[in-house]
């Protein structure tokens, strides 16, 4: 018997338990309501976060700046649509806008040479600055009225949808992705390879603020404004839901599916424990000590196995 | 490149003008506030920047312990991210129990222990369970981060003692007191990290592990060990805090990304580029005039997040634009 390939199994297991018991614990957990909103509201824009993530993670990096090129797409996009321009225009200019963030790390990481932690913690303090002084130190701007953004029902989960499938099938089976994991698992290797570090490390870049572009449309059309510095409440989410997916891989490497997973895991987390009546306070609690659970446990497995 | 293993003359004269560079640039932003603002180099302002970069220090501290004990590469290396949480928590739980009538030096002990709970706990699943540091302390900071809010409600617990009037109010030989502790840590842990046996060993420890065990170190206890630094580091920072603020206050978590700025800024000030206690110490102050600067030439506040952006973005890359020859 295989064990090591029993191994993925972990997270949909555990994630399977957990829906298991929240359904017979809390009557409302399953209804079709909860699971709209549960998808609509909580999953969406922390999905297309991850899944932006998940790039700089499976590249051996990580990208702190995601909230930086989420505020930049949203602040575009709502002060486009405010100046009578229209939908599309505003979109892409949202887009352009995230594309200059990853433009501006890609610069830092693969010209200078800058670790990305580093790269993109500086981005973050300098997009932290420039949001403040647009917005005159945290003031949010609102679409104006009679403008309507027309990303509602379940376009946003198409979107998510439709960037998982692209980002997904790119990592897994394109020549990028392999490059790409190469350049993860293997630096070193990659290189002696003749892989060209700079180019794998500017399009993991851009891909990620395209995704975090995508996001702060999806952002200012749902609350119908810019809030500043509100792309940062993400950032942890995301890397906890990159990681917690690489245990669907039996090399834990990151991967789309498995942050699709993560991110699940931490919303079914936190809406099922908020039906079951526990405090919210106490729901954070409880979100951390099962993520420690589940690293511990993935962790554990993969160092017995890799033992045997 | 890869043969140059040891650094040439000229990258040593290099390394020589980024460390006197990076001074000169720290010296350069105290004259120039100096000049622009009459009051900047008064008694009173400069004891004022001291007490107001202790709290940031003194966590800083926390994770240059940590960085020094697991090297510095930030996703598979030492990482803190638990320290603001962990010092949120602890100003709740001394908040808490001080309005609990406990007596004073019960309540700084309990406070202290909780620190290093905590640090346990990040120490156990990092040398244990062999969780990568930057998820374990990511977990344990949603943990702690919970743990506060249910300990506070997601209020301002405000509470008052004789111990935090004396560190916000207290003055001794003209210095504050919230002065003295970031000095005194600062001190302290110097002479700990740098300049005692254990904290070579806790050097080797993180920069060459196998090196260290062939040696005969043990080395997880040296690596659980800097995560005990971190958390009573935290700890101290929490009554520093709750000096400052009166109590515990929300939001604590928002300290973490400066926290780790400072620490990693830091590593300009040392020989060797690497990171070290006295270095943050002047990370942490070239921050706090920074800031000070601002307020007293009424620039707005807005720009600090910016520069020291920039100034990270700066060291790091000359940095590592140095050791390029060296670390290919």
């Amino acid at each position: 018997m295989n064990l090591r390939a029993l191994l993925p199994l972990t997270l949909p297991l555990v994630f399977a338990l957990i829906v298991a018991v929240f359904a017979v614990q809390a009557p409302g957990f399953l209804s079709a309501g909860n699971l709209h909103s549960l998808l609509l509201n909580n999953f969406v824009l922390l999905a297309i976060v991850a899944i932006g993530m998940t790039y700089a993670v499976a590249a051996g990096g990580i990208d702190l700046s995601v909230g930086t090129a989420l505020d930049f797409a949203s602040f575009s996009f709502v002060v486009l649509l405010n100046g009578g321009h229209g939908w599309a225009v505003a979109a892409t200019g949202a887009l352009v806008a995230a594309l200059l963030v990853g433009v501006f790390n890609a610069g830092l990481i693969a010209g200078l040479r800058i670790s990305p932690f580093l790269a993109t913690l500086g981005t973050l303090f300098i997009g932290t600055s420039a949001q403040q002084l647009l917005s005159d130190g945290g003031q949010p701007i609102y679409i104006a009225q009679g403008v309507k953004p027309e990303l509602t029902g379940l376009i946003p989960l198409l979107i998510v949808l439709g960037l998982a499938l692209f980002y997904g099938l790119a990592l897994a089976r394109g020549r990028l992705g392999r490059e790409l994991l190469a350049q993860g698992t293997q630096p070193l290797l990659a290189y002696y390879s003749g892989l060209s570090v700079r180019r794998i490390v500017t399009v993991v870049a851009l891909a990620t603020a395209l995704a975090c572009g995508v996001a702060g449309v999806l952002l200012s059309s749902t609350v119908s404004a810019y809030v500043p510095l509100s792309g940062n409440a993400f950032l942890l989410n995301a890397i906890g839901a990159v990681f917690i997916g690489t245990t669907l891989s039996r090399q834990g490497r990151a991967n789309i599916p498995g942050t699709l997973l993560g991110v699940l895991f931490i919303n079914v987390i936190a809406n099922g424990l908020l039906l079951i009546g526990w405090n919210f306070y106490w729901q954070q609690v409880a979100t951390g000590v099962l993520i420690f659970v589940v690293l511990t446990f993935s962790f554990a497995s993969r160092r017995v196995l890799e033992r045997s | 490149m890869l043969d140059v293993v040891t650094p040439g003359f000229s990258q040593r004269v290099w390394v020589l003008v980024l460390r006197r560079g990076s001074v000169g640039v720290f010296l350069a932003i105290l004259v120039g506030f100096a000049v622009a603002a009459p009051n900047f180099l008064s008694v009173g302002n400069l004891a004022n920047v001291f007490s107001q970069s202790a709290i940031l220090g003194v966590l800083a501290f926390g994770l240059t312990c940590v960085i020094i004990g697991g090297g510095s590469n930030v996703v598979a290396g030492g990482l803190d991210l638990s320290l603001a949480a962990n010092l949120g928590l602890c100003a709740a739980v001394f908040s808490r129990l001080n309005n609990a009538c406990l007596e004073l030096w019960l309540s700084v002990l309990l406070t202290l222990g909780c620190g290093l709970a905590v640090g346990v706990l990040n120490g156990l699943a990092v040398v244990l369970l062999r969780l990568p540091p930057l998820l374990a302390t990511l977990a344990s900071m949603n943990v702690l981060a919970g743990l506060e809010l249910v300990l506070t409600e997601n209020t301002v617990v405000s509470t008052d003692s004789p111990l935090l009037d004396l560190l916000s109010g207290g003055t001794w030989l003209a210095v504050p007191a919230l002065a003295w502790v970031l000095l005194v840590t600062a001190g302290v842990l110097t002479l700990l990290i740098q300049h005692s046996a254990y904290g070579l060993r806790l050097h080797a420890v993180g920069e060459y592990p196998q090196a260290a065990q062939a040696a005969g170190i043990r080395v997880p206890a040296y690596v659980l060990s800097s995560y005990l630094l971190s958390g009573l580091c935290a700890a101290v920072a929490a009554l520093c805090s709750a000096a400052f603020f009166s109590g515990s206050t929300t939001g604590s978590g928002d300290m973490l990304l400066s926290v780790v700025a400072i620490a990693f800024l830091g590593v300009v000030f040392s020989r060797r580029l690497v990171a070290s206690i006295p270095g943050t110490l002047l990370a942490a102050l070239l921050i706090g005039f920074l800031i000070n600067g601002f307020q007293l030439l009424n620039v707005s506040s807005f720009w600090v997040n910016g520069v020291q952006g920039v100034l990270i973005l700066l060291v790091v890359a000359a940095s590592s634009a140095l050791n390029r020859g060296v670390h290919p």
